[in-house]
């Protein structure tokens, strides 16, 4: 099927999404240097600074998700295609401060070269305090598997939430690193596909998928990972993966968790919701409780049909981040 | 090799790079990646051509400077680190190399490669080309500079070729397992192109 979607010259994707996201919510983010988000009232210097970067295509992440509470600057690339690491510098360079910047990255090669670059140049220009974590929490490769091998999908938003309330509420760099280290450790997502998405400059379809099969453990891009079968039941696939994503949070009876549906595109929220109750339920079942979660796009892939499922594990102070004062074009938090 | 010639030699890379995108496109996806490789090597080259300098050291300076600034994406930032380790082992102010001097050159282009990926001949990936193209360039610099060049390219188009049976193991492809064996890998059928274009 040939692709339909609304669009004026590919090549100006991003750059018409960008002046999208600051038109729309001018009230809280601005455009700097032609691909740098940053927050419309920046937050006070000797709070740490916190940056993410990525490709896009994948809207509302990254740039959806800076602001009060959270990103302090989000660098955009071009469509699956990570910034050059020279211009994740410069968001870098725009942000050095004493108390320190950290650098969110997900585990793909594009990202995690820009991200070497930047902190060699960073190193280079004498920014001291410059350190950087690293989302691998997708679990499609294995539970056991080598983290370099496990790629960084949707749970980056959570840990984003977690980190910027960290850095708003004025904790030094260290703490903040300390409490990204231990949610990301009982972090994990698997994502799950019917449909496959069109890659919007070239309109090629991005991968295969039967009309009677899905697919569990796709990357964020669609390419393949395993896991292909008959399509299940809302139910029977919610099951599936939140088994797989128990056995990797280690949660236990008496655990209290987040869960999130995060929908790739192409799925109505009536579904994202109708398995967040079966996850939520199976959760349930086993003693663990929930905290609020979300069914919601956060990360997508054009317009792919499926979603991903993320599990946390949470303690009291997690909590009380991920319900921290947030304001940012797509994730608000009254505190 | 003037600088004149290697400009040159680019300027007519980025030509057969852009009649290609498409087929490049279609291999990144039939290998398990995002279907892009065909924009982004055209991005790297479109980029690649604006460079500007008088000898090879600031030329090539330049060249990784546009990729790295203009183009988004893993091709850019390892072509990026190609140039600037090639332009490493140059000596400033050259505006012409020999065979010897334009076997360091690459030499010292890939040395930086590996610096920035773990990838080698044999994962599927564009250094299933540029590895044998280099080590090929090497073995071939007392015959001259044709020679070498002529080697590099058939060493190129033949690890190129031989990914086909190859398991991806790097970039988006590695999830595809098994998945990915049959086309041939994208990144390294753009770079054998490349060094096609070093052969008058």
């Amino acid at each position: 099927m040939p692709m339909k979607k609304f669009m004026n010259d590919p090549a100006n994707l991003t750059a018409e999404m960008l002046e999208g996201l600051g038109l729309a919510y001018s009230d809280k983010v601005k455009i700097v240097n032609e691909r740098i988000v940053v927050r419309a009232q920046p937050k006070a210097e000797d709070k740490v600074a916190l940056i993410c970067f990525g490709g896009t295509g994948h809207e509302p992440a990254m740039h959806g998700f800076v602001g009060e509470g959270m990103a302090d600057a989000a660098v955009a690339g071009d469509v699956f295609a990570a910034p050059g690491g020279p211009k994740v510098f410069e968001a870098i360079e725009m942000f050095k401060r004493p108390a320190g910047v950290i650098l969110l990255t997900l585990n793909h090669n594009g990202d995690r070269m820009a991200a070497r670059k930047a902190l060699r140049l960073a190193e280079k220009a004498g920014i001291e305090n410059v350190k950087e974590i690293i989302v691998q929490e997708d679990i499609a490769p294995g539970i056991d598997a080598d983290p370099e091998d496990r790629r960084g999908l949707g749970g980056c938003i959570p840990l984003m939430k977690i980190m910027g309330a960290a850095c708003e509420a004025g904790k030094n760099i260290d703490e903040v690193l300390a409490i990204g280290n231990a949610f990301h450790a009982q972090l994990a997502t698997l994502s799950v596909a019917l449909k496959v998405a069109t890659h919007p400059q070239n309109g090629a379809e991005i991968g295969a998928l039967a009309d009677d099969e899905m697919e569990i453990g796709m990357g964020q891009h669609g390419e393949g990972g395993g896991g292909v079968m008959k399509v299940q039941s809302a139910d029977e696939t919610a099951k599936i993966m939140i088994e797989r994503l128990v056995a990797a949070t280690k949660l236990e009876s008496g655990d209290r968790a987040l869960l999130i549906i995060n929908g790739s595109g192409a799925t109505t929220a009536m579904e994202m919701l109708i398995c967040y109750r079966a996850a939520a339920k199976v959760l349930m079942g086993m003693g663990i409780s929930l905290v609020n979660g979300l069914a919601t796009e956060l990360l997508t892939v054009q317009e792919m049909a499926g979603f991903q499922m993320t599990l946390a594990k949470v303690t009291p102070e997690t909590e009380a981040l991920l319900k921290a004062t947030a304001n940012t074009p797509y994730w608000t938090c009254n505190g | 090799m003037t600088l004149e010639q290697f400009k040159a030699i680019w300027q007519k890379a980025q030509i057969d790079i852009n009649a290609n995108e498409k087929r490049f496109s279609e291999l990144d996806a039939a290998t398990g990646g995002d279907g892009d490789h065909g924009t982004a090597i055209v991005a790297a080259l479109n980029a690649i051509v604006h460079a500007e300098g008088d000898d090879f050291k600031a030329y090539i300076t330049d060249m990784a400077e546009k990729l790295e600034t203009e183009a988004s994406g893993s091709t850019s930032s390892l072509y990026g680190a190609w140039c600037e380790g090639m332009a490493d082992a140059v000596a400033a102010g050259k505006t012409e190399l020999d065979a010897e001097e334009l076997a360091e050159m690459f030499e010292g282009g890939f040395d930086e490669i590996c610096c920035v990926t773990k990838a080698r001949k044999g994962d599927k990936t564009m250094m299933d080309a540029l590895q044998p193209a280099t080590e090929a360039l090497l073995a071939a610099k007392d015959q001259g500079e044709a020679a070498m060049f002529a080697a590099a390219a058939a060493a190129a188009k033949a690890g190129s070729e031989a990914t086909a049976q190859m398991q991806a193991k790097f970039g988006r492809a590695r999830n595809l397992g098994e998945r990915s064996i049959g086309a041939i890998d994208a990144g390294s059928a753009s770079m054998a192109v490349i060094f096609a274009a070093f052969v008058a």
